[in-house]
């Protein structure tokens, strides 16, 4: 059983004929301008619009703004690509536009029939039409249709061997553009709550613009293009990356809710990077990883001279940070020491009684160390110069909102561990962790100390996790067992595979959307957990490699190769240029 | 002395709830070397099967007769399970039948996730505990120094009834041998004429009717039931089958009753009392997996990478 | 066929196409269309678990505020202003608990926060309320350190915006045991708590009175937060022997081990606070004979409390009040009429967040669970509590009383 076709890329069952793609993209593209000139419902649903009489469902005819200016954009950017000759990768970026614009017309098909209590809503009641969403899902999948007709062709290339000075211009560019849309998403729709039923939905059809847009340029090959050159001037792309994140309290998003959210953010971001160690590189799955952020996070209560903790030291931060880390690695250690011995499912059984264990010795006050189920509250804030990291601060003619300092912080430790982490898989101990991964046999018989090597991720992620959970201590003032529960470590793993594994900016990115989405989405609040597990079931069912997939992760888990092409097809091709490892031939063991 | 007794004897009931959990774990991971994460759900699932059968089928005449309640919650919770495992192994299993190992232990989770929440939502009032009708004698049966439930002496009786029956089916009938000869090695028991998918979906039905009555049994035994049982004593039934070594029928219900003994045990005579009793589990659980990998039945594990 | 059939579909939307445009015009909150709401809506915000495990409690919080809130907007409570509800998920944890709390005091139209359910959730949210001077009243959290710091000797305010509506573990447990020790002679009491924050406090501050009424604490068990089979717990308490048990957790496991105590040859009550002061209490297994204590005077005696039950069940919320919704009506009516006082007919602006608190702490009148006023910590200063009996399947007063130390 050594065949990789056994996960065949599924590919879309409709054949239209390739004359028909034109004048399908061509209809799409008009359909969705028209679309976004038409009115969207035929009453006002919601009776504190008066409060609010910007909304963009109700806006006469013709006033573009919102939702309904992306559908006319989605609309046109159609109509060009379909039009101009000579574009690359033209039918991949047809089929991102036209669900992008499918997405839009029927997240608000969706919403406002069900708020308006029928389909009246967003046809025609009452002498009033107002087919605005039908029309653009409509549009959406014409556009997909003509796409499919077309034929989905290979990503294309574009040279990377720029003058040093063109490709930083073009990373600085790339960067402020994701900065830009980092802001936009985390703002889009503006503030949840009462006073804004339409959050939500406006929320997802941002997403659905900024999908359609991304998938378009990811099909023409600028992302590709753009990933390619940050790999070639990595430091740069680090230090510009940094730059970008720390400017966003610049940007719409800066205010104290989402320097707070960011911050919690970069606490999972920097833990998911230290479980992608062990999970992504090594391929040691661990359930109870969240244990060693509390780790971290206990110590450091401990160490923080608050009133509650039975220690009563006071250390600076850095220290106490520090000793955190350290202590969360050698716990990582020795949960990891099962590893000599124990593989595959079983050690994914041992992490989760680690952490069970854990969470049970937390709430029960062992040793007097974690409060108890009164937990550790009261963790003073980190205090740099006087300023309390939580206060608003001023720099120069700049106000900033509180709490950017944890923001800082995390920003730099998270910007840090990328840059040492970023050449780990191709470091000597990376190498030994991806063998252990592929073959632990093979590795050990190619003279690798695979014992050392897996306790090595263990203690490694675990450092990382015990890191972020001091900060994580300080910035919410109280360390709790309720904050560590298996829960949290199955959110973590998802993060990593929905990021992609084996990727440091998959964790990142993974880390951001599994805990920006339920922010946004808090009206979903009841159904937030449901469709968290049906997320899980989907990702793996259909893009198990990840949304940044690793390499060799896409070739073993999605049978394709990084131009998206399926491996069976391209066997000759994907063997090896390269040297960093076998790909693609994992089968014979499942 | 008496304590010792009850402990033990509470030990065994609660050893035989988790047996027949187990059961459907080891026979599961035999056969495809899945940890069915979401058994422990499919159990919770089969109380609430039997808990519907009783609030909105059960004519109120018969309520009151557990001879005629029981069996019929039983079928109930019955099932719900088994066509809840059904939908499980054909939409979110089958599919990643060749992935990788991590696919299908993710999905797993996923799945008992979305089950959990599942009942929470659309199960009426089932955000909070549930209390479950007490179908059957609602006595307590001394034996010696021992005082335990007759629903409990029930469990006991059922689970091992089920398992030596399923021991006997596996062992001794044309589909057992399917069984078997699947689980050693699917391509080869392919080429000797066995279907491998029915073989599987066969096992996740037995296991889950199993679990399905370990469920009912389990409400009317407690009276109450909440979406979270299915969980802990997943952890517990799943705990037990690598204990007895994960594929050994036998051994999955010979580790449930050590288990359970470990827990009642473990609870009154271990330091820290009963708020530790499940740390013992996993250390114990920790121990075996490390120094007896193969469990305390189970052949020695194959190489996997 | 595709043209055909998008046809088919338009025609059939066209056919199908209801919509609820008459009724709406009230999706959010009601309201009383004579009021003038001028000026805008004003919010009030809740936080607590309105998913998971506890959601029972948490909806029945976030639904006793909403009517509070609907009944405000029907009176025209502020003048020119509508108000408006805004329920937060904590999830029961402190960091979504701080990530709501920050959330919402990012909205200047926020008067002040009902909530939480969890102390140790409130010890996250109070800090952030405390530093944008947003007023809080908890209706749930019972951990004495919350208002007067870790120790009661030496009490401090914590919080200069934390108030509560509920009693405080140092309260109901000493009358508890007055109740239990001094008046029906249990000498040897079991204590099992859940190892959870409220049910913790709850027992020690019950051991400490009833070891200095004579009491004797012949064991103590602790069960896990998701047990419901109690049978190795019951064998390890009954060698003790004990006359009768403390309960130190909610209604979903007290219910349960009530019946398995029974069960199990041990027909001694169960006493708990007023986490199992439910009815679903009786409806798992709590038997005749059990005791819990619950704030402020029967409701049957307190016609504001039965004036908020009517209201409630008319309003036709899915969930319950559960056990602490009457007094998260009582905290919402103490907010909205502190901001009725603090706004005085002007405009509302976030400068006036600190009278707003200012008035809360003066805040006094008839609410739900009796009078409401607050003291020097924000604690309540209804000191009234009363211990019920399970008698016939329903909770009868037993004893109505005021705990002075």
């Amino acid at each position: 059983m050594t065949t990789t076709t056994a996960t065949v890329r599924s590919r879309p069952r409709i054949t239209l004929a390739p004359t028909l793609a034109k004048p399908l993209a061509a209809a799409g593209g008009v359909l969705a301008v028209i679309a976004a000139l038409l009115p969207w419902t035929t009453f006002v649903l919601f009776d504190n619009d008066e409060v609010n009489p910007s909304l963009q469902y109700f806006d006469a005819p013709f006033a573009l703004s919102g939702y309904r200016l992306h559908t006319m954009l989605l609309g046109l950017a159609v109509l060009v690509v379909a039009f101009v000759p000579r574009i690359p990768g033209r039918a991949r970026a047809q089929r991102a536009l036209g669900f992008g614009i499918a997405a839009i017309g029927l997240i608000s098909l969706i919403f406002l029939s069900y708020n308006g209590g029928g389909v009246g809503t967003v046809t025609a009641a009452d002498g009033d039409a107002a087919f605005g969403a039908v029309v653009a899902l409509v549009a959406g999948v014409l556009v997909v249709l003509s796409a499919i007709a077309a034929g989905i062709t290979d990503i294309p290339d574009f040279p990377t061997r720029l003058p040093r000075l063109a490709a930083y211009g073009a990373l600085v560019l790339a960067f402020a553009a994701i900065l830009f849309l980092v802001a936009e998403t985390l703002t889009a729709g503006g503030r949840s709550g009462v006073s804004n039923p339409y959050a939500g939905p406006t929320f997802l059809a941002f997403l659905g613009m900024a999908g359609g847009v991304l998938g378009a340029l990811s099909g023409v090959g600028v992302v590709r293009w753009i990933s390619a050159l940050s790999e070639r001037h990595r430091a740069f792309s680090i230090i510009i990356l940094v730059l970008c994140a720390l400017s966003l309290p610049l940007t719409s998003a800066g205010n104290a809710y989402w320097m707070t959210v960011a911050t919690t953010i970069g606490v999972y971001a920097a833990t998911a990077i230290g479980l992608n160690v062990v999970v992504g590189l090594a391929g040691l799955l661990d359930l109870g990883y969240v244990a060693f952020m509390g780790v971290g996070a206990f110590v450091a209560a401990n160490l923080s001279g608050a009133a509650t903790s039975k220690l009563g030291i006071e250390l600076p931060f850095p220290v106490a940070a520090l000793i955190a880390a350290i202590l969360a690695g050698i716990v990582g250690a020795i949960v990891g020491s099962p590893t000599l011995r124990v593989r595959g499912d079983y050690l994914a059984i041992v992490t989760l009684a680690f952490g069970e264990i854990f969470t049970r010795s937390a709430q029960n006050d062992i040793g007097g160390l974690t409060g108890g189920s009164n937990a550790i509250p009261r963790i003073p804030d980190v205090e740099l110069g006087g300023t309390a990291f939580n206060e608003e601060i001023q720099v120069g003619g700049l106000e900033l909102p509180g709490g950017v300092l944890y923001y800082f912080m995390i920003v730099l430790v998270v910007g840090a561990v990328m840059a040492v982490f970023a050449n780990l898989k191709n470091s000597r101990a990376g190498r030994a962790w991806i063998a252990i991964r592929e073959d632990e046999d093979a590795a050990r018989a190619m003279g690798i100390r695979t014992g050392k090597a897996k306790i090595m991720a263990f203690l490694v992620g675990a450092t990382l996790a015990g890191l972020a959970g001091a900060i994580f201590a300080h910035k919410l003032t109280i360390a709790s067992f309720d904050s560590f529960k298996f829960l949290e470590s199955v959110t973590l793993l998802a993060a990593v595979i929905l990021g992609g594994m084996g990727t440091i900016p998959g964790a990142v990115l993974g880390a951001s959307l599994l805990f920006v989405l339920p922010e946004k989405l808090r009206e979903f609040d009841d159904y937030r957990l449901l469709l968290f597990g049906l997320a899980l079931i989907l990702i793996m069912r259909f893009r198990p490699q990840g949304l940044v997939p690793d390499r060799v992760r896409r070739a073993e888990l999605a049978g394709e190769t990084a131009t998206g092409k399926s491996i069976d097809e391209e066997e000759a091709l994907v063997v090896e240029q390269e040297h960093d490892g076998p790909t693609g031939k994992k089968g014979g063991t499942a | 002395m008496t304590t010792l007794l009850q402990q033990i004897a509470n030990g065994i009931a609660l050893g035989a709830t988790i047996g027949l959990i187990a059961l459907g774990y080891t026979m599961v991971y035999g056969i495809i070397q899945l940890i069915n994460f979401a058994h422990g759900e499919v159990f919770m699932v089969g109380a609430f099967g039997g808990l519907a059968v009783h609030r909105w089928l059960l004519p109120e005449a018969w309520q009151g007769d557990w001879y005629i309640s029981l069996p019929l919650m039983i079928v109930g919770g019955v099932v719900v399970a088994v066509t809840i495992a059904l939908i499980m192994e054909r939409f979110a299993y089958r599919p990643l039948r060749n992935a990788p190992r991590l696919a299908p232990l993710i999905t797993a989770l996923g799945v008992s996730i979305v089950l959990q929440e599942a009942i929470r939502i659309w199960f009426p009032n089932a955000e909070s505990a549930q209390a479950y009708p007490k179908a059957f004698i609602d006595a307590q049966v001394d034996l010696g120094p021992v005082s335990i439930s007759a629903s409990k002496l029930l469990i006991i009786v059922v689970s091992v009834a089920l398992s030596v029956g399923l021991q006997l089916y596996v062992t001794k009938s044309r589909m057992g041998r399917a069984m078997r000869a699947t689980a050693q090695d699917r391509d080869t028991a392919r080429l000797m004429g066995v279907n491998p998918d029915r073989v599987i979906v066969l096992t996740f039905l037995i296991g889950a009717a199993l679990a399905g009555v370990a469920g009912v049994l389990y409400g009317v035994d407690i009276t109450n039931v909440d979406n979270a049982i299915g969980f802990q004593n997943g952890i517990f039934a799943f705990t037990a089958a690598v204990l007895g070594g994960i594929g050994s029928l036998r051994g999955a219900v010979i580790g449930a009753f050590i288990i359970g003994l470990i827990k009642t045990l473990g609870g009154q005579y271990m330091p820290g009392g009963t708020q530790y009793d499940y740390v013992w589990i996993f250390v114990v659980l920790i121990f075996v997996l490390v120094f007896r990998p193969q469990g305390l039945f189970g052949e020695a594990e194959r190489v996997r990478a | 066929m595709k043209a055909s059939a998008l046809v088919a579909a338009g025609a059939l939307l066209l056919t199908a196409c209801g919509t609820n445009k008459t009724e709406s015009g009230g999706t959010a909150g009601g309201g009383n269309a004579n009021c003038d709401t001028s000026k805008g809506t004003l919010v009030v915000g809740v936080i607590a678990p309105l998913s998971g495990e506890l959601s029972a409690l948490g909806l029945g919080i976030k639904n006793s505020a909403d009517l509070a809130v609907r009944e405000a907007n029907d009176k025209c409570a502020v003048p020119g202003y509508k108000i408006a509800l805004d329920a937060q998920d904590d999830q029961k944890n402190p960091q979504q608990g701080a990530q709501a709390a920050t959330k919402l005091s990012q909205d200047d139209n926020l008067l002040g926060v009902v909530g939480t359910l969890n102390s140790s959730v409130s010890l996250a949210v109070a800090p952030i309320l405390s530093q944008n001077k947003i007023v809080q009243v908890s209706p749930a959290n019972t951990s004495d350190s919350l208002t007067k710091g870790e120790d009661l000797n030496a009490p401090k305010r914590q919080f200069p915006t934390y108030f509560r509506t509920c009693t405080v573990d140092s309260l109901q447990g000493p009358f508890a045991a007055d109740f239990l020790v001094g008046e029906q002679s249990k000498k040897k009491i079991a204590i099992v708590t859940d190892g959870l924050t409220y049910g913790e406090g709850l027992a020690a501050e019950f051991a400490k009175k009833a070891e200095a009424l004579g009491a004797q604490i012949v064991t103590r068990q602790k069960i896990g937060e998701k047990d419901t089979d109690f049978s190795s717990v019951i064998a390890a308490i009954k060698p003790s022997a004990p006359d009768a048990l403390y309960f130190g957790g909610q209604y979903p496991q007290a219910g349960p081990m009530s019946k398995q105590l029974k069960d199990a040859g041990l027909d001694i009550p169960v006493m708990g606070g007023d986490g199992i002061f439910d009815d679903k209490f009786m409806s798992l297994g709590g038997k005749d004979g059990d005791y819990a204590t619950s704030v402020g005077a029967p409701t049957d005696s307190l016609e504001s409390a039965k004036t908020f039950i009517e209201a409630y069940n008319k309003a036709g919320f899915q969930d319950g009040y559960s056990a602490y919704g009457a007094f998260s009506y009582d905290a919402t009516n103490a907010i909205i009429g502190a901001a009725v006082t603090t706004i005085n007919g002007g405009e509302w602006s976030t400068d006036k967040r600190e009278d707003l608190v200012a008035s809360v702490a003066k805040y006094n009148a008839q609410g739900a669970t009796g009078a409401i006023t607050f003291d020097e910590f924000g604690d309540s200063t209804n000191k009234v509590l009363t211990v019920y009996s399970v008698s016939g399947g329903e909770w009868v007063p037993a004893k109505t009383g005021t705990y002075e130390g």
